[in-house]
């Protein structure tokens, strides 16, 4: 099954470029972070700068492996999927699941193994340019030298490994359990139904979402600290959104399907009909873009409402405040990036997927052109909805920590700061499916309906 | 009427007034330099309008490439396609396409339906690409006259296969094609589907005055046609009219001692 494994990643590369990608950035930052702890010990700081050099390290690494687990698992579960049929040809002469387990385990160790191995030069140089960035601002001293160690390279390639082997697992447990023919079948009729479990884990993520905003307002009310308890709020609120995305997309393709019947031509009617019957993948493709808003939108205004409070007060940064700054524009750097990957992934793989449905939609009579414009529609309401649930979400962190440190429900900071969050999030939801779709619709459209 | 023709007098002007279908020398070569691959080898023939025609022939023969090109889904390398007297020509895609739907009808072995539509929207589907008005009544009644009334807001994976072929020639009459190509329509059926399917094909003939083209390798859903054409290594080399199941396939049989026979008769 090893070698299996190996030659499917040999013959395949195409399908695992995204896994790569993911665990290929995740161990270059986790390395550049953790190479501040080898910097620390080797040059004996201490006190603040030292303080200062370990919490970029931990802090940043929990969260490269909560991103590297969240992303690579996505990817991985993405291109699995689309190997159905290999799968089911595997079965057929005689694989036991749990050999397919093994392969898919087996790929995604491969893959880590050599994308932390390449991790490890642009993890030097992001890490030089990191304490750079801490001398600069002083944060730490200058006389401190950069050194890249035993801990930055065992922790960038044991989180990267351990992370896409967990994200295999939990892979490998939902393709193999689940009989091929079924999930075909499944995917055909889809009504976007929750499922109990969905919904369980999606009221408990909100809940903990309110109890972090009501004690930010309560207990932490005037406090700098404030930060810490705000701060992930929008982070829960966007999963327990995210997971009932579904749901979501339901009503959402219900609301849209009258306007574009009537307003959106040959196109706006065909993208309204199959747009409700395909929930699922577009409740797929919607969650990246909640992430990627309500993160971004939620930390970037936490910072400038941080800012604001402190120069009303007249108080100048301390060292610490100034690293937690550091840090939130890092992180932010970090969730972009991965959120980013995913939804590329999910929308080429998605568009991918329906390659045989345009062709059939063309001998049907539709244009190229026509074909183009359905998927446009559909970007614009995966596009319009992720904004909308995105900013929702940051929601539960700007007003609290509004209320805590400013008695304001507005938070401070530049309303372009929001649109260039909400641009980036539409251009590359529209440039990729624009992309993927052009791809699908060059190929002649009986090939395509045939395959 | 049917059957081979030299490139004789092409003057579209001067076509047969009930023609349906026409190609002229069509050619069409596969591949590069050093592998070429002929599929079509200058097929010429004339369908009139409210036949209903079965194409056979051998694994290889070009059948599915002929109906293709004819149907203005693939390009011949050389020679004209005419349908109902307009020449099929187009620079882009999209020329292509509105060129199709205003005149072809198409039903495949495959059925390709589309999996997220109902019943009625796949049916109504052609005419809302094309901007024409959708007459839900008028779509209702073929269903109905083609037994499937009932089934209007079902999806396709919830119908029989013998049901979505009947669904996918409801849509291709839906748009009144001056011609509906088959793909080996009853491939993927069993025999009492595929003889309900060919029974409606052979009605929109009878009553309706539709032009029929099928592709198919089964001498029974052949015998459904008026007329067979033989087609062996991209030619044309045989034509057969009012075929019956035991006819066409004795015909199939020899078909290849046929060919060969020609072969050296032309090459004397």
């Amino acid at each position: 099954m090893f070698q299996l494994a190996m030659s499917s990643l040999r013959r395949r590369a195409g399908a695992f470029v995204a896994s790569f990608l993911a665990m290929f950035l995740g161990s270059a930052i986790i390395m550049a972070f953790a190479s501040m702890l080898d910097t620390a010990e080797a040059s004996g700081a201490t006190g603040t700068a030292r303080e200062t050099l370990v919490t970029m390290a931990n802090v940043v690494g929990g969260w490269g492996l909560l991103l590297v687990v969240f992303a690579v698992t996505s990817t991985l579960t993405l291109s699995v999927r689309q190997r159905a049929v290999e799968m089911a040809l595997l079965k057929s002469v005689g694989a036991t699941p749990a050999q397919l387990g093994r392969m898919i385990v087996g790929e995604a160790a491969g893959l880590a193994v050599a994308a932390a191995l390449l991790g490890i030069v642009p993890g030097m140089l992001i890490g030089r340019a990191l304490l750079g960035m801490l001398h600069d601002t002083d944060q730490v001293p200058a006389d401190v030298g950069y050194t890249f160690g035993p801990i930055a390279v065992s922790m960038g390639i044991g989180i990267t490994v351990v992370s896409a082997v967990g994200a295999a697992l939990i892979t490998a447990r939902r393709t193999t359990r689940v009989r091929v023919t079924e999930s075909l079948a499944a995917a055909a009729v889809d009504t976007g139904r929750l499922s109990r479990k969905r919904v369980v884990f999606a009221v408990i993520f909100l809940l903990v979402a309110v109890q972090q905003a009501v004690i930010t307002v309560t207990v932490m009310d005037g406090d700098s600290m404030a930060m810490a308890t705000s701060g992930q709020a929008d982070i829960f609120a966007a999963i327990g959104l995210s997971l009932l995305a579904p749901a979501i997309m339901r009503r959402v393709t219900a609301l849209v399907a009258g306007p574009l019947r009537l307003f959106g031509g040959a196109a706006g009617g065909l993208a309204a009909d199959t747009m409700g019957r395909r929930t699922s993948a577009l409740a797929a493709a919607v969650t990246p873009v909640i992430l990627f808003v309500a993160t971004a939108v939620g930390t970037l205004f936490l910072q400038s409402t941080e800012n604001a409070a402190l120069e009303a007060a007249g108080l100048a940064k301390t060292n610490e405040q100034k690293n937690i700054e550091t840090l939130n524009f890092v992180v932010i750097a970090m969730v972009v990036l991965f959120t980013a990957i995913m939804l590329v992934n999910t929308l080429i793989a998605a568009t991918a997927h329906r390659r045989r449905e345009f062709g059939q939609t063309r001998l049907a009579g539709a244009t190229p052109g026509q074909v183009l414009g359905g998927a446009a529609v559909e970007a614009a309401v995966l596009a319009v909805t992720g904004v909308v649930v995105g900013t929702v979400a940051s929601v539960f962190t700007i007003v609290p920590f509004g209320l805590a440190r400013r008695d304001s429900v507005t938070p401070d900071g530049s309303v372009w700061t929001y649109l260039a969050v909400v641009a980036l999030a539409a251009v590359l939801t529209g440039a990729t499916a624009y992309g993927a779709t052009r791809r699908a619709v060059r190929v002649p459209a009986v090939e395509a309906a045939l395959n | 009427m049917i059957g081979r023709r030299g490139p004789g007098p092409a003057d579209p002007a001067g076509q047969v007034p009930d023609e349906a279908l026409r190609l002229e020398n069509v050619r069409k070569v596969y591949g590069a330099d050093g592998n070429r691959v002929v599929a079509l080898d200058g097929v010429s023939l004339s369908l009139p309008a409210g036949s209903f025609t079965a194409v056979m022939g051998p694994s290889g023969s070009g059948k599915s490439t002929l109906l293709q090109c004819a149907a203005g889904l693939d390009r011949p390398t050389e020679g004209r396609v005419f349908v109902d007297g307009a020449a099929l020509s187009g620079d882009s895609e999209a020329a292509l396409t509105k060129f199709r739907r205003q005149r072809i009808g198409f039903v495949f072995q495959q059925f390709n339906l589309l999996p997220t539509l109902n019943v009625m929207q796949n049916v109504l589907l052609p005419l809302k690409l094309a901007g024409r008005k959708a007459d839900r009544r008028e779509a209702r009644d073929v269903l109905e006259r083609l037994g499937l009334g009932e089934r209007l807001g079902h999806l396709p994976s919830e119908l029989s296969g013998g049901q979505q072929q009947r669904v996918a020639i409801a849509r291709a009459l839906v748009t009144r094609p001056r011609v509906v190509f088959a793909d080996e329509p009853t491939g993927a059926l069993d025999t009492r589907s595929a003889r309900d399917v060919l029974g409606l094909l052979q009605e929109s003939v009878h009553l309706h005055g539709q032009t029929v083209v099928m592709v198919t390798h089964d001498p029974v859903a052949a015998s459904y046609a008026n007329a067979v054409l033989y087609l062996a290594d991209g030619r044309i080399v045989g034509h057969q009219a009012a075929p019956t199941a035991e006819a066409v396939a004795e015909r199939m049989t020899h078909l290849a001692d046929e060919v060969e026979r020609q072969r050296t008769m032309t090459e004397a």
